[in-house]
């Protein structure tokens, strides 16, 4: 008898003991209602990647991960994504049509091999990558993301927008539509927007020549602020809560910060020389014009040579509209690589325009950036809505970095983790931080428990 | 009648408490852990010379020999902070055990040698779990070989010294993040040297013992480390490296003292001080890229204090019961918390039993049950934290012969 006690007692304690369950949290939906959820934007909530539209790009993408944690918090019903329905995917280099990059290999023009951004499948052809991103998948909407890659803030409200842009034309439920015009479908409870990037993307990614910077001011389909009204006014429809997120400075983001201002190494002096002798004409007529440009050269890392078209030379000398670059000014990741190795670019040849962004060029994206942010922000005070702050978060990353999960991000090309090989995208890390950052600001903005996704879940840059 | 005292003597130790957290394991006779891992104050015949080698001096046979095991079952669950996530340990059983021999030799020496196995820890996390970039699995053991030398001052006091020598392995894997597979696993293995010394001093029915084990640093020197990373990044990480790291097992400076409270009861009552504050960070020093790969990883560890509270009744010439409690702090700080060592502030009740087969031949009996308090706990460096609780639950059986 005296045993048995014991030995229960040892019994009990010991199932007890292994069982040490912990259920901390509890999901909250808090003021908002998250039944239906639309997200609407740009590349970034399209799930664009890797200079490309593809498949598991689409399903890593900050909207979809949103999407599954609002599961929890009473999301219903598939958030309907149009896919693509390829993991090389399709995406646009000037006129051509691409696939996605992945790390690969590539060959420079010195013959050396080095670890670079390469397409998934070069061969791809332009008819198979056509009908990738032609094949109307419209029959399986409504969708409840609305991202569009390109779009700019305006595009939202644009009629027949579809006609123009085949990422929202494959999946446009009538040719003449505007891409806010989807909405009204899906009578979304809950809405997220993230756009305005390309409104300067478009103007920097191109170099300052390429594209102009949506004004803030102006009628809805033009300026900034009327047209994220309009847009709002229609989530507001039947949306009580929603989220929008501000814009990063280019700054920030590696497609601009890669490429250092002086990749022109000198180690011999009869070069040096050379190329001084060679710009002595052009330093004698800076001084003679009174303007303060001068090009020389030494051992070492050099400054390139750009052109820049604002140099205010007299008429006739517009050759001399050229100048060295400053350690302020970017260079984009597009710039051809070889050009600068084996073709003299930056030294010998002046760098095109599109390829930098000088000091004015980045004073107005930071304006207009700025303009929009401050937009935002107003809006979503006057709308009760979540502001995310990417910009802040990027800006952290970019200059201190910043740890999550043990992932580190920094806005290191490919090995920062959250840019993926086109510079501009994220890759899933950097979805799911964002995604993490939406739901901060809507716990925040609604008094909501939505739990956070695990980073460490989802892959950077992935290495061959 | 009796039910109910024993059952009284459960609750009243349920929630009283002591223990050493960290990677200390205090396992090392079955008495002891009936009674609340006390022991400092106990004379135990050869197992003490783990405890104090004093009461060493005290042998009251000419020989002694002790030998037992335990399994430690345990189990850690995770859930992240701001999240529904959660995650839990497949812990293997580890296996603490000891082996004792002790004799005299003449009126007031007595010498002795013990193998055991003070320090020791088994996390095994799912490979892709949330925490996988600060560790997937851990294992280190130490096995401590110890000669020890006890002299018996008058018939009241025992002092007594052990020589201690340490070899130790230490087996980890934590993800990379170079892709879904990329992993680091180190591999090593270390030995050194320490002592003990205890004072041991019986006055009628009260007992009074002082032992002091000395820190132990664990230098692991050319450990292999196996990265498995994708091919492209090779040349910068390779995948056969060799390591270097150091681990200390740190100072115990325990107290303990006993009443006999009636011929068949004694209580005991003891403080150990573990002197955790040397574990300040665990540094991994790699041979080749080590401006890459060379890490220093904060860990802060503080002393603690850890009272315990154990008691043994006789309760026929046959069996003995006993039962216990403690209360152990983690030594850990709330901001570098690593799922590594899961070290939570612990409450811990114990059972114990002894059955005497004959004269010379008894069965030791314990069962050990820890149970963590619930903690929020963050790793700062890497940004990752939650609430983290731990069970273990411990049996153990040993062996005593004597003449």
């Amino acid at each position: 008898m005296k045993y048995r006690i014991f030995f229960f007692a040892v019994l009990l304690a010991g199932l007890w003991a292994c069982q040490p369950e912990i259920n901390e949290f509890e999901p909250s939906k808090g003021t908002a209602d998250f039944t239906t959820y639309v997200a609407a934007g740009n590349s970034l909530t399209a799930g664009f990647a890797d200079g490309a539209l593809y498949r598991s790009g689409q399903e890593n993408g900050y909207a979809n991960l949103l999407a599954k944690q609002l599961e929890s918090v009473g999301r219903k019903g598939e958030f309907k994504i149009p896919y693509i329905n390829s993991e090389d995917g399709v995406g646009t280099a000037g006129t051509m049509l691409v696939t996605k990059r992945v790390m690969g290999f590539s060959t420079d023009c010195l013959g050396n091999t080095s670890l670079a951004p390469v397409f998934a499948n070069p061969s791809a052809s332009q008819q198979d990558l056509a009908v990738l991103i032609g094949t109307p998948v419209s029959a399986e909407g409504p969708f409840n993301n609305l991202g569009v890659p390109g779009a700019k803030i305006g595009h939202l409200l644009a009629p027949g927008y579809g006609s123009l842009n085949p990422f929202y034309g494959r999946f446009a439920s009538a040719p003449g539509n505007a891409i806010i015009n989807e909405v009204a479908a899906l009578n979304p409870s809950f809405f997220t927007l993230w756009i305005g990037n390309n409104d300067v993307l478009g103007y920097a990614t191109s170099g300052g020549v390429g594209d102009v910077i949506t004004p803030v001011f102006g009628n809805p389909g033009f300026g900034f602020a009327a047209s994220l009204e309009a847009i709002l006014a229609t989530f507001e429809a039947t949306a009580t809560a929603g989220a929008i997120a501000n814009i990063p400075d280019v700054t920030s983001v590696p497609f601009f910060t890669t490429v250092p201002y002086n990749p022109i190494v000198l180690q011999d002096q009869s070069l040096v020389d050379q190329l001084n002798a060679g710009y002595a004409q052009y330093n004698g007529a800076m001084q003679q014009f009174g303007l303060p440009y001068r090009i020389s050269f030494a051992l070492g890392a050099n400054p390139m040579v750009i052109v820049d078209a604002s140099i205010p030379v007299p008429p006739g000398y517009e050759m001399l509209k050229i100048r060295q670059i400053t350690a302020d000014e970017l260079v984009l990741l597009t710039i051809p690589q070889d050009s600068i190795k084996c073709a003299y670019w930056g030294s010998q040849k002046p760098i095109p325009d599109q390829y930098i962004l000088t000091s004015s060029e980045i004073a107005k994206i930071k304006a207009a950036t700025d303009a929009y942010n401050y937009t935002i922000l107003n809006a979503a005070k006057n709308h009760n809505l979540a502001l995310v702050d990417v910009n802040r978060v990027m800006k952290q990353i970019a200059e201190t970095g910043l740890i999550v999960d043990g992932v580190p991000f920094t806005n290191v090309f490919v090995r920062g983790n959250g840019f993926s090989t086109d510079g501009i995208h994220l890759t899933p890390q950097g979805n799911a931080l964002v995604a993490n950052l939406f739901i901060d600001a809507i716990n925040a903005t609604y008094n909501a428990t939505i739990p956070k996704v695990n980073v460490s879940e989802y892959n950077g840059v992935l290495l061959p | 009648m009796r039910k109910s005292f024993i059952l009284s003597i459960l609750l009243a130790f349920a929630f009283i408490s002591a223990n050493a957290g960290g990677y200390q394991v205090r396992l090392q006779s079955n008495r002891s852990t009936g009674m609340g891992l006390t022991g400092t104050a106990l004379n135990m015949g050869s197992a003490s010379l783990f405890y104090n080698p004093g009461a060493l001096a005290m042998l009251k046979t000419k020989t002694d020999f002790s030998l037992g095991v335990s399994g430690i079952m345990s189990k850690i669950s995770f859930e992240k902070f701001a999240s529904d996530y959660t995650a839990e340990t497949d812990n293997k059983t580890s296996t603490p055990f000891y082996v004792y021999g002790a004799g005299k030799i003449g009126e007031k020496w007595s010498v002795g040698l013990g193998v055991y196995t003070p320090y020791g820890s088994s996390t095994t996390w799912d490979n892709n779990w949330a925490g996988k970039f600060l560790i997937q699995n851990i294992a280190l053991q130490a096995i401590f070989f110890q000669p020890t030398i006890a002299y018996q001052i008058t018939d009241n006091i025992g002092i007594g010294a052990g020589f201690v020598y340490a070899t130790g392995k230490v087996d980890l894997q934590k993800g990379l993040n170079y892709g879904p597979d990329a992993t680091a696993a180190l591999s090593g293995s270390a030995s050194a040297m320490g002592f003990n010394a205890g004072v041991f001093v019986a006055v009628e029915r009260l007992t009074f013992g002082l032992s002091y084990r000395s820190k132990i640093m664990m230098d692991v020197e050319s450990g292999d480390a196996t990265f498995t990373v994708p091919a492209s990044v090779g040349t910068t990480i390779p995948a056969n490296n060799t390591f270097s790291a150091s681990l200390p097992l740190p100072a115990n400076f325990d107290f303990g003292m006993t009443i006999a409270a009636s011929d068949k009861l004694l209580l005991a009552f003891e403080f150990n001080y573990v002197m955790w504050g040397t574990y300040e960070s665990l540094e991994f020093k790699f041979d080749q890229q080590g401006d890459l790969l060379n890490s220093i990883n904060p860990r802060q560890y503080k002393d603690v204090l850890i009272p315990r509270v154990g008691l043994e009744y006789q309760l026929n010439q046959t069996i003995t019961l006993r039962a216990g409690g403690y209360y152990d702090q983690s030594p850990t700080t709330d901001i570098y918390f690593t799922p590594e060592t899961v070290t939570l502030d612990n409450l811990a009740f114990t059972l114990g039993a002894t059955i005497n087969a004959g004269k010379r031949l008894s069965i030791d009996l314990s069962y050990l049950q820890i149970s963590g308090q619930k903690a929020n706990k963050s790793y700062v460096p890497d940004n990752f934290g939650g609430t983290y609780k731990a069970a273990a639950f411990i049996p153990g059986f040993g062996l005593n012969y004597r003449f």
